[in-house]
């Protein structure tokens, strides 16, 4: 004796092509809604990876020094402010700080650089806490600064590059006309760091002749400590700016905030169009078989009967569209991460688009419970024929 | 905000940074007009030993040049700029620049050639020297005026022997700055290069 998932799914047969072209739309809903979901997630998640990498939560720079990189690309390195080295000693006291790391900016004049000449920084760093702080730092050759006063230089991956470096060779300062020797180039890290030139900061405050001196300091907190209430009480010490991590991610988030919007946007129209699609073509059905489900009653079919098949009909193609539509949002994913990233502001690095079962699970039971509300009226609908009137008619009205 | 947005800049600096991997004039508008005073006006075309050959020519490359291609500016997919110079509708001439080790950081050897492929001036865009200024003296960098990718065939880069034409360039620093070489190449580079994509000789 057939069941009724037997018969449901036989009449889902009969009309092959309308059954395939609602699934098709059905998935192409559950494409959306899966990458939608996966780029809330990966985007998220990447984001937080590139602040984490930063190492630190908060740095603070001299007054009036908006942050070094950004000096240097904008005042062409003439912003330059300093707070005394012994502001290292202040910060160690307060119990929230977990590790400190000293920086040291210095920009120099490059007369051989273009026709005008140009910029060229370096950033002078501790060899014992700053690498400890980028963890994530791991080296193509060579390795960090042999000690603190070392005339050593370790280059990101992109100045490596443009440089034109190894281990082994020399960078010159210009200016200055000293030589440095390059003991490790990076691997690519994809942050700012690729393209940074790094010297202990101390062999650059014998150079630069800016002896106790440094730029910024960048301040790991331990966990669960409030970073706001922080960064207030560390506006106590005299002429000093905090930047927050949590600045740039709110920025960050603010620049795509109006893209997910209409990412979001798009996705309710898909599904707003798969729920009236899914209905359209459960109509039709229960439209073409109003004679067959009237025999069906007559033989003792149940009202609960009819309204479990039409529903169940729903539901076959729902959670077929589902499967197929993760399945195109997974082979898929690289291109709408691509296609993201093109439209997007502002990309973090790392995967825009995270997949994981459980969101397909959710996201196909989403699929599914919208299909089988959209699937109530035209179910009742063919609940409610009567026999007679059925049988006497080959087509009903609805 | 101001802060917000250099924040961001900040970390908008890798993607600025990666995307750097041809040589371009800095400063196009200017520079063609210094290399080429009769200039009305220039295009640019782009090349890559990929598009113009692909494995051959990037051996054919090495085997004229006498080294191998060596770091991420001396891959087989680097993107070439061409300037090409008219005077009014006239091809005057062309800009082409290599990036080039040197002994201190990265040379960028820029070369204004004729329509022949003749050097009509050597340009240091980037050069990291101590003997930076004697390198970019005139009386340097003309005695590379009028030379050919055939005159370099029989100078090896390496070693800095040879004979003709180029053999007879005084290095204008001391015999230990291996700059000098390192411009050599540079030009050969060069002139290989500019053969490959447009002369084709």
């Amino acid at each position: 004796m057939p069941t009724i998932t037997g018969i449901a799914y036989k009449n889902l047969r009969r009309k092959r092509v309308r059954s395939i072209l609602t699934v098709f739309g059905i998935a192409l809903s559950t494409w959306v809604l899966v990458s939608l979901f996966g780029f809330n997630e990966g985007y998220q998640s990447s984001l937080n990876k590139d602040i984490d990498n930063l190492g630190f939560q908060v740095l603070l720079t001299a007054k009036g020094c908006p942050y070094e990189a950004a000096t240097l690309m904008l005042q062409g390195g003439k912003g330059l402010r300093y707070m005394p080295e012994n502001t290292l000693d202040s910060l160690r006291a307060n119990p929230e700080v977990e590790e400190l790391t000293p920086m040291l900016m210095q920009t120099v004049f490059d007369v051989n650089k273009g026709e005008d000449g140009g910029v060229v920084g370096y950033l002078g760093i501790d060899p014992v806490t700053y690498p400890k702080m980028k963890t994530y730092l791991t080296f193509r050759q060579g390795g960090w600064f042999q000690d603190a006063n070392a005339l050593e230089a370790v280059l990101g991956y992109e100045a490596g590059e443009l440089e034109q470096r190894e281990v082994g060779d020399k960078i010159l300062i210009p200016e200055k006309n000293v030589e440095v020797m390059v003991v490790g180039i990076l691997n690519r890290s994809g942050t700012q760091d690729d393209g940074t030139i790094f010297m202990p900061f101390k062999t650059m405050q014998n150079i630069f002749g800016v002896q106790d001196q440094l730029t910024s300091i960048g301040i790991k907190l331990k966990k669960d400590t409030d970073i706001a209430a922080y960064e207030e009480k560390l506006y106590e010490l005299e002429d000093v700016q905090v930047v927050s991590m949590a600045q740039v991610k709110n920025t960050i988030s603010s620049l795509v905030s109006t893209a997910r919007v209409m990412v979001m946007s798009i996705a309710i129209i898909a599904i707003l169009i798969a729920m009236v699609g899914v209905m359209n073509t459960i109509l039709m059905s229960v439209l073409e078989r109003y004679q067959e489900i009237g025999i069906m009653k007559s033989l003792g079919a149940a009202t609960a009967h009819i309204f479990r098949l039409i529903w169940l009909e729903t539901a076959i193609l729902c959670f077929i569209g589902g499967i197929i539509g993760s399945g195109l949002s997974i082979a898929l994913s690289k291109a709408t991460d691509a296609l993201i990233r093109y439209v997007l502001p502002y990309s973090p690095t790392g995967s825009l688009i995270r997949i994981d079962a459980p969101l397909v699970l959710r996201s196909i039971g989403i699929i599914v419970l919208i299909g089988l509300v959209s699937g109530i009226y035209p179910a009742w609908r063919a609940a409610r024929i009567k026999p007679i009137e059925a049988i006497r008619s080959s087509e009903g009205e609805l | 905000m101001l802060k917000h947005l250099l924040l961001s800049l900040l970390l908008l600096l890798p993607l600025l940074l990666s995307a750097a991997t041809g040589c371009d004039l800095n400063d196009p508008d200017n520079d063609v007009k210094r290399l080429f005073p009769a200039s009305t006006g220039y295009t640019t075309l782009y090349a890559s030993l990929q598009k113009s050959g692909g494995k051959t020519a990037l051996a054919n490359v090495e085997k004229a040049l006498g080294d191998k291609f060596t770091g991420l500016y001396e891959t087989i997919d680097v993107s070439y700029t061409i300037y090409k110079i008219y005077s009014r509708k006239t091809l005057i001439g062309y800009i082409h620049g290599v990036n080039q080790k040197g002994e201190y950081g990265g040379l960028q050897v820029f070369l204004a050639l004729d329509t022949k492929g003749r050097i009509l001036k050597l340009y240091y865009q980037k050069l990291s020297s101590k003997n930076a200024a004697k390198f970019k003296a005139t009386s340097f960098t003309s005695q590379f005026t009028g030379l050919t990718r055939t005159d370099f065939a029989t100078f090896d880069i390496k070693t800095g022997k040879g004979s003709g034409k180029v053999a007879a360039i005084k290095n204008p620093a001391p015999a230990t700055d291996k700059d000098f070489l390192y411009t050599l190449r540079g030009v050969k580079k060069n002139l290989i290069l500019m053969n490959t994509f447009i002369f084709k000789q």
